[in-house]
């Protein structure tokens, strides 16, 4: 709490009149209402005043508040645009919001203060249609640029269903190759240099087999070497959140494997966390373990498809069949344990699906057994191969500072001498009880970030080492009444459990009015749900604050001045998934 | 036809057969008709696209890997661009946004060309009734096959496969522009849940999940 007094404080010394509201939330980020006028001034204050660091602009969109009945003694708004911020040397989250109650929306942009607040601002805009003013491009980033309409502003429909059926004739097929056309002049670029030079535009995408899936970038090239990338993305939006808003808190889980598909069970995890927090549910303990032990698994396996695909990108053949197979290895526990392979769906409200069953441990510790040897393996055969030290070492540079400004999480971070797992931060789920190393390394190139992914995957192996050792006994969930779906056992003795388990599983639970955020340490970086409810079935706004957004929009900074073969090693580098980068 | 293998361990092992004339022409010659030896041609060798839109590709690219190996099928010959491809699979869901290079992509690929459509999201939309996915690929472009599951296991994609080299051995196509009757005669393939039924019905005990 001191902390908060702090923050407040400051803000009101420097600008008396910014803070309309201080809102009380589940998560305790310290939540301001932001007078718009002075959103900026006091955005650039906490970035840089001593003492606050607020260095990381974590996430940014907004909120169509039109539809909400409870919204207590908030100020009046149509629109809400929230910031969050982090601090690394307070090792604290901060919520910043500005409404905006006049009918067209519109908010000053903070890509003067933040370099990663363009493709957010652009995506609210998108979604939204808030205006930032002064926004260097701000035109549509997910949808076409033909839409009609904001699909996130609640007036928008949701079902494909509802808009009519998908029909494409010749005449629709050619405008929309025509609009995917790019014109250079609408990017702010030109085809001719000051020197006289003449650049060429090459189209890599949206089907290309070094993009991992349908990423589409146009290259300005000079000769071999890049001068300018510009991403263009949506090919693999898919509504993830705008889903949100109607399905039960329960029925959302499934989607949220499919957000970050090779990371199964892991986007369950900040989900579920972040409906716990709301609801106020305590987890048990053996729900817990279980929980991490299979979230490092996923950790496991997403980091097996990266290092093999990342070998292949580079032109090595065998490693991605070999890390497949181990892959399958892997998958034999998951399908064990599960049922399912990439989206086990596995994670509830208030514990897991289902009780580990027997003999798992076996298997676990058979594959505890395997892995290390494997990887020791593949350290010879990639890590320590010449060619591949030659692709890597000293391409794709940055350092920390240029990661903290342009919202780099996880490896990429890490690899940069930062030292910042949240797991160690900011521990879930008790994480705090388990022993592990968070491996950095210094250089910040292509090389790092795959040696520290690589040592993560021993670390994650010593988590589940134990995890196998260690797991509590107990029930796995919780006996609260809001766990979905609730214990059977108990509806057959009293009336009253037996109305709260129908209820919850023919309507699913009710949260109060409230809001709440959980992020963790996912594989491809920090991986976060904002929840929005209001006081229904579902969740009013869900917001999920993905990896992979920030840090494909920080490819084109530090990917000039290389050639096409250094993007590819770059881009394999970065471990983007494309539906982490669309959702 | 008869014939026979030797094992790499037992180079000894006699050869069979009493070398006569006749044995040896049965070994070899085949008497059939061009249609189905072509046929037989394309069923062997169908060239997959490299082509993925989400999750569903990673388990078509599991699929090629060592556990499960779509060579065997005889579809390892994965391709880069579809002007060399035979077959395309849309492995994933199909995003409006990207509805236009599909079928842009598609054209592209040089007839006879077959479509896999893998996965719930490719087949009917799936789980995603939303805004930005079109309800199935089949709204602007022929499937041959449908694989269903979210995403399919990789040997349900490939009983897919398998499927498809029953169409394509059964299709009729002309040999050539002045050859025959012209025009493609595909095969009405069943419903694999009509034939499945019988034995899925028959299947009484299921495995409980409390044991691995």
């Amino acid at each position: 709490m001191e902390d908060l007094v702090d923050i407040e404080q400051e803000i009101r010394v420097k600008f008396p009149e910014a803070i309309v509201y201080v809102q009380p939330t589940r998560d305790v980020f310290p939540t301001y209402w932001i007078s718009k006028d002075y959103i900026i001034p006091v955005l650039g204050f906490l970035k840089t005043a001593p003492g606050l660091q607020f260095k990381f602009l974590y996430d940014l969109s907004a909120i169509d508040e039109q539809a909400r009945q409870n919204r207590g003694d908030q100020p009046e708004s149509r629109f809400t645009v929230f910031y969050h911020l982090l601090s690394f040397s307070r090792n604290q989250f901060l919520r910043l919001k500005v409404a905006c109650p006049e009918e067209k929306p519109s908010v000053p942009t903070a890509t003067t203060v933040w370099q990663n607040a363009n493709w957010y601002e652009r995506e609210a805009y998108d979604m939204f249609g808030i205006n930032f003013e002064g926004h260097p491009l701000l035109r549509r980033i997910l949808m076409p640029q033909y839409w009609e309409g904001h699909p996130l502003q609640k007036a928008h429909p949701a079902r494909a269903t509802e808009m009519g059926q998908f029909k494409m004739p010749e005449d629709r097929m050619l405008v929309e190759q025509d609009i995917l056309q790019f014109k250079p002049e609408e990017w702010g670029l030109s085809s001719h240099g000051n020197n006289n030079e003449d650049f060429m535009f090459l189209n890599l995408g949206p089907q290309h087999p070094g993009t991992h899936g349908v990423l589409r970038l146009v290259l300005q090239m000079d000769g071999e070497s890049i001068v300018n990338i510009v991403p263009d993305i949506g090919f693999h939006h898919r509504g993830a959140e705008k889903m949100g808003e109607r399905q039960s808190w329960h029925t959302y889980i499934p989607y949220t494997d499919r957000v970050e598909y090779l990371s199964g069970v892991m986007n369950n995890f900040p989900y579920v966390m972040a409906v716990e927090q709301m609801g106020g549910i305590e987890v048990p303990d053996r729900a817990k373990v279980i929980r991490i032990m299979l979230s490092e698994l996923f950790r496991i396996s997403s980091h097996l498809v990266w290092y093999g695909t990342f070998a292949q990108d580079l032109g090595m053949m065998t490693p991605v069949f070999l890390m497949f197979y181990d892959r399958e290895r892997l998958f034999t526990i998951i399908e064990a344990i599960c049922g399912d392979r990439m989206h086990p769906n596995w994670f509830r409200i208030g514990g897991v699906a289902q009780d580990l069953p027997n003999g798992w441990e076996d298997l676990v510790r058979d594959f505890l057994k395997y892995m290390p040897g494997r990887l020791n393996e593949y350290d010879k055969m990639i890590m320590k191969n010449r060619l591949f030290k030659a692709r890597t070492k000293g391409i794709g540079v940055y350092n920390t500072e240029e990661a903290i400004e342009w919202g780099v999480t996880g490896a990429g971070l890490r690899a940069t001498g930062l030292e910042w797992d949240f797991r160690k931060k900011q521990p879930y789920s008790g994480f705090d009880q388990f022993e592990f190393d968070v491996p950095i390394a210094v250089n910040g190139d292509c090389y790092d970030r795959s040696l520290v992914r690589i040592e993560e995957m021993r670390q994650s192996l010593r988590i589940i080492q134990q995890c196998v050792d260690n797991m509590p006994p107990g029930p796995y969930k919780s006996h609260h009444p809001l766990t979905t779906p609730p214990d059977k056992k108990h509806t057959m003795y009293d009336i009253e459990t037996l109305i709260n388990h129908f209820v919850n599983v023919s309507w699913g639970p009710v949260l109060p009015p409230d809001e709440s955020y959980f992020g963790v340490e996912s594989s491809k970086g920090h991986n976060g749900y904002y929840l929005v409810s209001d006081g229904s079935t579902m969740s009013y706004r869900t917001r999920i604050r993905t990896p992979s957004f920030p840090h494909i929009q920080f490819v084109p900074y530090y990917s000039k001045g290389y050639t096409i073969a250094d993007l590819m090693a770059i881009l394999g580098s970065v471990d983007f998934v494309l539906s982490d980068l669309d959702r | 036809m008869k014939w026979w293998t030797t094992r790499a361990d037992d180079q000894q092992q006699k050869i069979q057969g009493n070398f006569s004339m006749e044995e040896a022409v049965k070994q070899s010659v085949v008497l059939t008709t061009m249609d189905s030896m072509v046929n037989w041609g394309r069923k062997n060798s169908i060239w997959p696209f490299n082509f993925g839109l989400s999750c569903c590709y990673v388990e078509m690219a599991t699929s090629i890997t060592s556990k499960y190996d779509v060579s065997r099928f005889g579809a390892e010959v994965i391709r880069g661009t579809p002007r060399e491809a035979d077959m395309m699979i849309v492995a994933g869901t199909v995003f409006i946004k990207m509805a236009p290079i599909i079928r842009h992509l598609y054209e592209q690929m040089m007839a006879p060309r077959w479509i896999i459509a893998m996965g719930a999201c490719a087949s009917s939309g799936g789980m995603y009734d939303i805004y930005s996915v079109v309800q199935g690929v089949d709204k602007f472009m022929p499937v041959d096959v449908y694989v269903p599951g979210c995403p399919p296991r990789p040997d349900a994609f490939l009983e897919g496969i398998v499927m498809l080299r029953d169409k394509v051995g059964q299709e009729k196509r002309p040999l050539s522009w002045t050859i025959g009757p012209q025009g493609i005669i595909k095969p009405q393939m069943p419903a694999m849940r009509e034939l499945k039924r019988d034995a899925r019905m028959k299947m009484t005990e299921i495995r409980p999940p409390d044991e691995v």
